[in-house]
């Protein structure tokens, strides 16, 4: 049981452990522990400790295994779906402390890092070595390698060069009874079941992730940056279709409706045009020597699908003004409305057409303004919904509006998220996907890693997660 | 040439369910009855991994072997497990798409063995492994639970992702009725770059310098040992001028007819200053080298059988045949390519050298040798480097052991028999010849 006094003698512990520094206990202290970027539900956990190495984080779990407390562990809590959140308070591991890039290779192609590197700083870390890691969440400032592998995250260069799982070798990871494991590691196909698959994008529930080896990515040689821009929206999600179907992969392919363009317009001054009812933002990339001819293709088949305009980023300085529109995009909703909600669903790239009309429709049906930017050549939508919540009944139509949206995505043979995760926020969608044996399979993995259910509790299974929360609000301020 | 499923493993029969419903129930059936069970898919590999011991009932997945959707426009393909690769690829080709993974006997292979056994080919420098491409499956259980993880579409987060739980799981979590794959566009051009290899310090030059080249190839072949001496292929290209000569390097380059072009161009840039003449392959020896790379890990030595029929249990066979996998960091495939040699002279590799994963083929290995040699030398050299050895098929059955096969046990040993017991309580799925204990 969870009496001051116990936790008292549990933060105790934790200090002989990773230092005074390393344990906040006070209330006032762990206010800002209690919600990640999904901010409608809100707990503070009931200690957190910050560990510096695996070691350290193994015998912090022993103790809390000892006190039978749960277990959130947490990156730079950027999460969108509430995987932070301390649900009936327990122990929350930090790993921020845990920032070393450990090694880089280059010959054999890979980097370990500990957990709570910046996506970014990876990055940084490899500028001039001809390397990248190329996973890159819009969030990748802020975020996490762990919480990027808790999460399996994408990005919009995932269209071409793949989600988080398809960059990660090896993991070394502390199980819910203090046992240290490694699984993967720097040579590839290590015999066995893959628990390195098993973990990523397991958000918490399974391990916590203490070392990640991750693959490295020569960077391409070049690439050409275009904006093609459309009278209406069937015409840009036509062309993504026809530029896949015509066998180019493109680095990303990127969209705006007109909606978000206004609002990136007053913020970022581009030259976006406010009449258009969508622009594409499209970005191949490879060998020099095909660049040109590819881009013509592309710019070729957005005129003949009804684009009225195709330019092209003339430098490095307009291709980077183009990303920063894109990344910074919900930066820019505040000047549309008070409030906002993201929604984070997938179709095929082939329904695009069908969902955004449907969009549209629902937004109209429950009289709510919907804008929409995202990661359109994977099918990735994030409608954003406006309102205004001192309107009364808007947050209802905004739930009503989303979970329309959601199911369509199911209906279309779709995803009820695409990088953001269940968490909290979604496990209600998670018996409209599965059958009830594919949640009890789920369970089932769950079982075996974390037997007792300690570790990130009432978290992406509505099973382990019937902790009698209602949503309320509408969810997620920020996404991309 | 080849064996049938019941010389391989110990039959008491054989069903093949026409759906996955009823494979539900032969599974039901099997648990409630406590009977092993024995998927088959082509049938091409059942001798890998450890042998079977316990009597039981081969599951064929013959007649599961239909495309159920594919929206080529959306570069998915939902198929049955027991399609044959080579079914799968022609339906592909004729929308202009692939799956590039490569393996060997594509005609017999079915698509359920090759995600059970992770199986790879030469392709995996630049497309990745089936791993990456399996983004929803549909697996019965070893109690006869239908389940699936992921989806049909490409990005997905919902929930567990079974698999790649299911990849390389060598059917033991359970039978893989259905996979929906992402695809990939056939590129328009591609073509072969080799040159001979004058010793293992050029070689690890070579390698290390294809890191940092500009070009980017989608297979690092390097090629050393009998089985490559007389490649026709090969031929042509002119031996080394000085050295002891050590095998034959083979670069894959793929893309627009343009960026090949570059590609071979620049590829001869950096190895003449290398000093290493780069010959691009004529279409059709590169055609018939590209099979041979497929196909290495299966093809038997001179039209013979390379093994021996299995052998009746604790007989051993002397100068058994063996074909084992090394995977290490790339930087000690040269390493471990000496080592094999020294262990075993008569030794041909062929290895997916910018992967660090060798696949080695040692038409003789002495009896007694496996323990020795193997167990003694070679594995705990690359266990010592982060890596790992296993053997993918080897005649000498009664020194098969777990060891022997599977290496060391991994640290997450205990783990993963905690997810097999979740998901084959009764241990009745392929019993004791995976990692398990
Ligand atoms: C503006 C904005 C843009 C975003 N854009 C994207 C995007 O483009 N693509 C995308 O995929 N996501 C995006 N996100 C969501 C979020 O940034 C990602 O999910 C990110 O991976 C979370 O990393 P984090 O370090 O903040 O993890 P946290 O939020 O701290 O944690 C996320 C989850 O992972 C678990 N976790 C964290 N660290 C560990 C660990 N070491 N071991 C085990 N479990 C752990 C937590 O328990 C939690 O369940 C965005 C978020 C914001 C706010
Ligand atoms: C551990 C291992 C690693 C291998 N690595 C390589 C490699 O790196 N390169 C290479 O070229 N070849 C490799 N192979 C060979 C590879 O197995 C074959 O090329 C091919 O994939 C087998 O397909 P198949 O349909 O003939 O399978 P089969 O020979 O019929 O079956 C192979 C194994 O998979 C299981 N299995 C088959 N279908 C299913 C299913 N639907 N659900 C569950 N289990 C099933 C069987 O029980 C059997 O144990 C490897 C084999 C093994 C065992």
């Amino acid at each position: 049981m969870r009496s001051p006094t116990t936790l008292a003698s549990l933060a105790d512990e934790l200090r002989a452990i990773v230092g005074q520094s390393g344990v906040l206990h006070a209330g006032s202290d762990l206010l800002v522990f209690e919600c990640d970027g999904y901010q409608i539900e809100k707990n503070s956990p009931d200690i957190a400790a910050f560990p510096r190495s695996t070691d350290e984080v193994a015998r912090v779990v022993r103790a809390a295994a000892r006190y039978e407390i749960p277990i959130v562990p947490r990156g730079a809590g950027t999460s969108l779906a509430g995987g932070c959140l301390p649900v009936g308070g327990g122990l929350m591991i930090v790993l921020t402390r845990m920032k070393r890039i450990l090694e880089i290779n280059l010959r054999d192609r890979y980097a370990v890092v500990e957990p709570g590197v910046v996506n970014a700083w990876l990055n940084q870390a490899l500028a001039g070595t001809g390397y990248h890691y190329a996973p890159d969440p819009s969030s990748q400032g802020a975020c996490t390698i762990g919480g990027n592998v808790a999460t399996n995250s994408g990005g919009p260069h995932t269209l071409k060069y793949g989600v988080t799982v398809n960059h990660v070798l090896g993991l070394e990871a502390v199980l819910a009874d203090g046992r240290v494991i490694q699984c993967g590691g720097p040579a590839e196909d290590s015999p066995g079941l893959d628990l390195v698959g098993a973990l990523v994008g397991s958000e918490g529930t399974l391990a916590i992730v203490a070392k990640i080896w991750v693959r490295l990515t020569r960077n391409p040689q070049g690439c050409r940056t275009m904006l093609a821009v459309y009278d209406t929206i069937d015409e840009a999600t036509d062309t993504i279709s026809q530029i896949i179907g015509a066998g180019i992969i493109p680095a990303a392919i990127e969209m705006m409706d007109q909606g978000i363009i206004a609002a990136v317009e007053q913020a970022y001054h581009f030259g976006f045009p406010l009449d258009a009812q969508a622009v594409l933002l499209i970005e191949v990339d490879g060998l020099e020597a095909g660049l040109d001819a590819q881009r013509d293709v592309v710019a070729e088949l957005c005129r003949q699908c009804g684009a009225r305009n195709v330019q092209f980023a003339a430098d490095a300085t307009e291709r980077q003004l183009l990303w920063k529109s894109r990344k910074q995009a919900f930066g820019a909703i505040g000047r549309l409305s008070p409030n906002y909600c993201t929604q984070d669903g997938v179709v095929p790239r082939t329904k695009l057409p069908h969902i955004l009309r449907r969009i549209l429709a629902i937004g109209e049906k429950h009289r709510v303004r919907i804008v929409n930017v995202f990661h359109a050549g994977d099918g990735n939508i994030h409608p954003i919904i406006l309102y205004d919540e001192r309107e009364p009944g808007a947050i209802e139509r905004v739930l009503q509006a989303s979970g329309e949206i959601l199911d369509e995505c199911i209906h279309c043979g779709g995803s009820v998220t695409g990088e953001h995760g269940i968490g909290v926020e979604k496990i209600r969608y998670m018996a409209k996907m599965f059958t009830a044996d594919d949640l009890a399979a789920m369970e089932h993995l769950r079982t075996a890693f974390n037997p007792e259910n300690r570790l990130n509790p009432c978290k992406m299974l509505p099973t382990a997660g019937g902790c009698g929360m209602e949503q309320i609000r509408p969810g997620r301020r920020a996404a991309l | 040439m080849s064996h049938t499923a019941s010389e391989l493993l110990p039959l008491t029969g054989t069903v093949a369910p026409p759906d996955s419903a009823a494979l539900a129930g032969a599974l039901r059936q099997a648990s409630a009855d406590g009977t092993p069970l024995y998927p088959i898919g082509g049938g091409t590999s059942l001798d890998y991994g450890l042998p079977a011991r316990a009597p039981g009932l081969g599951l064929s997945l013959a007649r599961l072997d239909r495309i159920v959707d594919y929206p080529a426009r959306d570069m998915t393909i939902t198929v049955e497990a027991g399609i044959k690769m080579s079914v799968l690829a022609a339906a592909l080709a004729e929308q202009r798409q692939r799956l590039p993974v490569d393996v060997p006997q594509a005609e017999r292979a079915t698509l359920g063995g090759v995600i059970a056994t992770n199986a790879s080919g030469p392709l995996r420098y630049g497309h990745g492994t089936i791993r990456d491409y399996v983004i929803g499956i549909s697996v019965v259980d070893g109690r006869g639970m239908e389940f699936k993880g992921g989806g049909r579409v490409v990005k997905n987060v919902a929930g567990y992702d079974f698999c790649k739980l299911l990849v390389g799981s060598l059917g033991t979590i359970g039978v893989i009725t259905q996979a929906t794959l992402k695809v990939k566009p056939l590129p328009e051009s591609s073509a072969l770059v080799a040159c001979r290899l004058r010793d293992h310090e050029q070689a690890e030059q070579l390698l290390a310098g294809l890191v940092a080249s500009r070009t980017s190839p989608t297979a690092i072949e390097l090629l050393a040992g009998p089985a490559w001496e007389d490649e026709p292929a090969l031929e042509p290209i002119e031996p080394a001028q000085t050295g002891s000569g050590f095998g034959q390097l083979v670069i894959a380059l793929e893309g627009t007819a343009v960026e090949v072009q570059s590609m071979t161009a620049t590829l001869a840039d950096e190895w003449r200053a290398f000093g290493v003449a780069a010959h691009v392959l004529p279409p059709e020896r590169a055609e018939s080298l590209w099979k041979r790379l497929r196909e290495f890990p299966a093809a038997r030595e001179g039209g013979q059988p390379h093994f021996a029929p299995k052998a009746p249990q604790n007989e051993p066979v002397p100068n058994a045949g063996l074909v084992a996998k090394i995977n290490v960091p790339a930087s000690r495939t040269i390493e471990m390519i000496r080592l094999a040699g020294e262990i075993q002279p008569d030794c041909s590799v062929q290895a997916h050298a910018g992967n660090g994963v060798i696949v080695v083929r040692m038409p003789s290995f002495p009896s007694g040798g496996i323990s020795r040699l193997w167990i003694g030398r070679l594995q705990p050299a690359a266990q010592q480097v982060g890596g790992s050895a296993v053997i993918l098929s080897c005649s000498q059955v009664s020194e098969l052991t777990r060891q022997a096969v599977w290496g060391r046990p991994a640290q997450a040993a205990m783990l993963m028999e905690a997810v097999h017991r979740q998901f084959d309580p009764k241990n009745l799925l392929n019993p004791g010849r995976f990692v398990y204990s």
